[in-house]
């Protein structure tokens, strides 16, 4: 991956400005945030896994207290950089920070990890109430839940911003390690995306034009925000990379673990963890997206993004379609490798559409072209508000 | 294939022969046998479903090795119980064991307690109504908390907004001016923003809390009414059809309890002097009526316990106004038409402010206090056998025994009565507890019956019958027990009791029992002994 991240030549060009003269190296809240970043996305996928193999849990689950380690980690460290920077900090360093509620001085990036952090443990006592008063877990999205994976976005996103604020201001020795960082970063990020969106997105749905709705509405907005923000060349492509191989990472890891159901009714019986999804094959869509900013570099942006946001949707649609039809209905697709016969122990082994499309979640004909013109749209639309974030993030300086 | 399972669940109420039921009392006790071990179990039923129920067993005098806790349903039967969890030792009461359960969605539910020890391996089926019932509202310590961290976080975010389109895209130095107006406009939207989230974010948690409120358990509505013929009067009760349909449940599957339909109770309101233990007919599914015995005018409380076929357990409540007995009129005589259940039975007792019974005759008494023999209209004594003049600590298991003694003196040589050694009705003064127990606990013996028939099974979700079908066979099983005599009626009922229903008759009965509140209750205790029903009834306070 490493000889296929190269800065692009407009952002050597660009620092033409005067800025303050500092050799920064990486501060620690930067990796601080990506590590953070990273235990957040496996304990998620691990709960979810959890969830659906033991089926109980408690405020301090295992895969809480990862969840909760790595908002207590971005929290400390970017609160330590904040707090650092106000009484301790040279005025260099607060020039090149932001300077808010008249006393602080802090990176951007510390600011939404430490918003991440706040939300996430306010989430803790309200869920804990929300349990007495409405009962325990039985669905993912609730309003404590919201504001828990809204704080656990928000710190992804914190580490995507501090790695660029500390790649716009460091001079180039730093390079490599901040692309690998912001890969890393936004390949997190995305796989919480998916994760959040995963039932329009899994295997199940993927012969219906939902999914490819959903994906619309996604992928091209952060993916061209990526390649915007970044300027690097294969940025979408090491992104879904990042988000394939730690959903495939999941997958393999998790099932190698002893995992029985621990609440009734129990109607499929198992001994290990059953395993979250095998990913979308995002690499080869993404790569249209790379290979269009690259080759159409000097055109207008909303052609670009045009289309940028319409091959990315339909190479999706392609791929998707028969590699999903594969993992939903394939017996090869039912081993260690793809993890199509993982299945929650409350649900009945014996469903007939396990292995099967659902009438209901399949469209065709013109139900099919109606809703891939509607992604269509969708996709230009948010590619033009990824294009537009990816602009503001590439701006990002404190 | 019908017919079979109708005969099958009227097997099942062939031994189905107590049950439970009860108005804010949810806690279930057990006493009685795992195997070879003796138990006593208390169950704290969460409130909210999906929850937790906390589970303590004591074992008395008896060493054994483990104690494991499972929850069993009804609809998911044993192989779709989960794995059993180690109840674990509380340290410093030997004997006793802790543990907590999952029960994760409404319904007929129970726990399976297996005892391992030197003697073997023994286990009990308890059930458990899974029921939401709760209905919280949030502290104000953590309202506040959570409104102050949420203004935090609207603020902040609010200030994070200004700065990421200003501040953080200026290049550092002193020269950076940035825009103030474009922060200010950031700001702005920025908090309309966030505050058509919270908006949205209140109006989803508020649909949720609506959601909650409509799937709340809800007893069914009952009207009852009085009507006199020939100066006989007739209670009626109606089951509410609009009420049933709205909230999709039926009437048609209620199976009999003790060889009754329904065990109806009135307790005369606010004075807690009178009070009746009825066993209506049912004219059909949502009809039933009862001859009045002569009891004093005024406003009712008023208990119906049935089960449903699945073993689910409820009271109907309603209050009811019984006006003076009539003078006898020419009126048809419809009440002459009603079956006349020997063991309805009624009390007269002191009213809870008053020391004395200005009623006279068999059916009265004075209500007697822990520790002190009471005299019975018929010469007979009980004595409630609890040091005098101590309260009682609520949410602690008590043996509330009860010594009969007869006129002469001697321990009472009690009979059943409906199969049961004896029966209690325990009413908090201001009528927020209701609880009908026996000498077993608290739990419904039907339920445990079809529970365990459920596992003994093939596994398969039984389907509902026709209801035509299964009311006509209950009514003939109805009629059947009617006409047997008293002995063999006791000894149909006790033969689903495996023993457990039948204590040592030394003229002592005890009710396992843990007041759910502090205040003040008052018990009414059913015997019989001599042929006749003996009721006698106590004042407890509980702190």
């Amino acid at each position: 991956m490493d000889g296929s991240i190269h800065i692009n030549q407009a952002v050597k060009a660009e620092p033409k400005q005067k800025a303050a003269n500092i050799d920064y190296a990486i501060q620690p809240y930067v990796y601080a945030s990506v590590f953070s970043s990273l235990c957040i996305i496996v304990g998620l996928i691990w709960d979810i896994s959890w969830h659906t193999s033991i089926g109980r849990d408690g405020l301090l689950a295992p895969p809480h207290d990862v969840i909760y380690l790595g908002a207590i980690f971005a929290g400390l460290f970017s609160a330590y950089q904040i707090l650092r920077t106000t009484f301790f900090g040279s005025p260099m360093e607060k020039q090149s920070s932001v300077k808010f509620w008249g006393i602080f001085y802090g990176p951007l990036g510390a600011m939404f990890c430490i918003w991440g952090a706040i939300a996430m443990l306010t989430s803790a006592p309200f869920d804990d109430w929300w349990h007495n008063t409405y009962g325990l877990d039985v669905v993912i999205l609730s309003p404590p839940h919201t504001l828990l994976a809204l704080g656990m976005m928000m710190i992804q996103f914190g580490a995507m911003i501090a790695v660029l604020s500390s790649l716009h201001a460091t001079k180039s020795d730093n390079g490599a390690m901040h692309k690998w960082l912001f890969v890393i970063a936004s390949g997190l990020l995305l796989t919480s995306f998916y994760t959040l969106f995963s039932e329009y997105l899994n295997k199940s749905r993927s012969h219906s034009a939902l999914c490819y709705q959903v994906g619309a509405v996604l992928f091209p907005l952060f993916l061209i925000a990526v390649v915007r923000a970044s300027k690097m060349r294969w940025a979408a492509t090491a992104t879904t990379a990042v988000y394939m191989f730690m959903l495939c990472m999941m997958l393999w890891i998790l099932p190698l673990f002893h995992a029985t159901p621990r609440l009734g009714p129990v109607l499929n019986h198992f001994d290990h963890y059953q395993p979250f999804h095998f990913p979308l094959l995002l690499v080869i869509p993404a790569l249209a997206i790379d290979i269009i900013f690259f080759k159409l570099e000097n055109k207008k942006p909303f052609i670009k993004v045009l289309l940028a946001s319409l091959l990315f949707l339909y190479l999706f649609f392609i791929v998707q379609w028969f590699f999903g039809g594969f993992l939903q209905t394939s017996p090869d697709a039912r081993n260690w490798f793809f993890g199509s016969n993982a299945w929650y122990f409350g649900a009945n082994p014996d469903w007939e559409y396990r292995y099967a499309f659902h009438p209901d979640r399949i469209d065709t004909g013109l139900d099919l072209v109606t809703g891939m013109l509607i992604a269509s749209v969708i996709a230009i639309l948010t590619g033009l508000v990824g294009y537009k974030w990816g602009g503001w993030m590439q701006k990002v300086k404190r | 294939m019908r017919y079979i399972k109708i005969i099958f669940f009227a097997g099942l109420m062939f031994i189905s022969v107590s049950l439970f039921a009860h108005v804010g009392s949810p806690g279930v006790i057990y006493q009685g046998k795992a195997g070879p071990y003796s138990i006593m179990v208390n169950i704290n039923p969460p409130d909210v479903i999906p929850g937790t129920t906390s589970i303590s067993v004591y074992i008395n005098n008896q060493q054994v090795n483990h104690v494991y806790l499972q929850p069993v349903y009804w609809y998911a039967g044993d192989k779709g119980s989960p794995k059993s969890d180690e109840a674990l030792p509380v340290n410093g009461t030997p004997g006793q064991y802790q543990g907590i359960v999952w029960l994760m969605q409404s319904g007929v539910a129970s726990m399976r307690i297996t005892v391992e020890g030197p003697l073997g391996k023994g286990s009990a089926i308890i059930p458990v109504m899974a029921i939401s019932t709760a209905q919280r509202t949030m502290p104000a310590s953590l309202d506040w908390g959570l409104a102050a961290l949420g203004i935090l976080l609207v603020v902040l975010m609010i200030t994070i907004i200004g700065a990421s389109v200003t501040d953080g895209i200026s290049t550092p130095g002193p020269q950076s001016k940035p825009s103030a107006r474009k922060k200010y406009i950031a700001m702005g939207v920025t908090a309309l923003i966030l505050f058509g989230i919270l908006y949205g974010g209140s109006a989803w948690w508020n649909a949720w809390s609506s959601n909650y409120r409509k799937f709340l358990y809800k007893a069914p509505l009952a009207h009852t009414k009085i009507s006199v013929s020939g100066g006989q009067m007739v209670l009626h009760l109606n089951i509410d059809t609009a009420w049933l349909n709205k909230n999709g449940q039926s009437m048609n599957y209620i199976i009999p309890d003790h060889g009754k339909l329904m065990h109806l109770f009135l307790i005369r309101e606010k004075t807690d002097d009178v009070f009746a233990h009825l066993h209506p007919t049912r004219k059909d599914s949502i009809n039933y009526q009862v001859a009045l015995p002569d009891m004093p005018a005024g406003r009712y409380l008023v208990f119906g316990d049935i089960v449903q076929w699945d073993g689910f357990t409820e009271t109907i409540s309603d209050t009811l106004i019984i006006p003076a007995k009539p003078a006898v009129q020419n009126s048809p005589v419809i009440s002459n038409t009603l079956y006349h259940d020997p063991d309805d039975t009624y009390v007269i007792s002191n009213a809870i402010n008053d020391n004395k019974n200005p009623f006279t005759g068999k059916t009265t008494l004075v209500c007697g206090k822990p520790g002190i023999e009471m005299k019975l209209a018929d010469g007979s004594s009980a004595t409630w056998q609890h040091t005098a003049n101590t309260s009682f600590e609520a949410n602690k298991i008590y043996p509330l025994t009860f010594a009969i003694k007869d006129p002469s003196g001697l321990p009472a040589k009690l009979q059943p009565y409906m199969g049961m050694m004896g029966h209690a009705v325990i009413l908090k003064y201001d009528g927020s507890v209701y609880v009908h127990l026996h000498p077993v606990g608290t739990y419904s013996m039907a339920s445990q019956e079809i529970i365990q028939s459920r596992i003994n099974g093939n596994g398969k979700v039984p389907l509902l019958p026709n209801p035509k079908l299964f009311i006509d066979s209950i009514d003939r099983l109805i009629s059947s027990i009617r006409a047997m005599s008293e002995d063999e009626r006791n000894a149909y009922l006790n033969a689903g009791m495996k023993g457990m229903a039948m204590p040592a008759m030394d003229g002592m009965v005890t009710f396992p029992y843990a007041f759910p509140s502090p205040g003040n209750y008052r018990i009414w205790i059913q015997m019989k002994w001599d042929g006749k029903i003996l009721n006698s009834a106590f004042d407890a306070v509980v702190q």
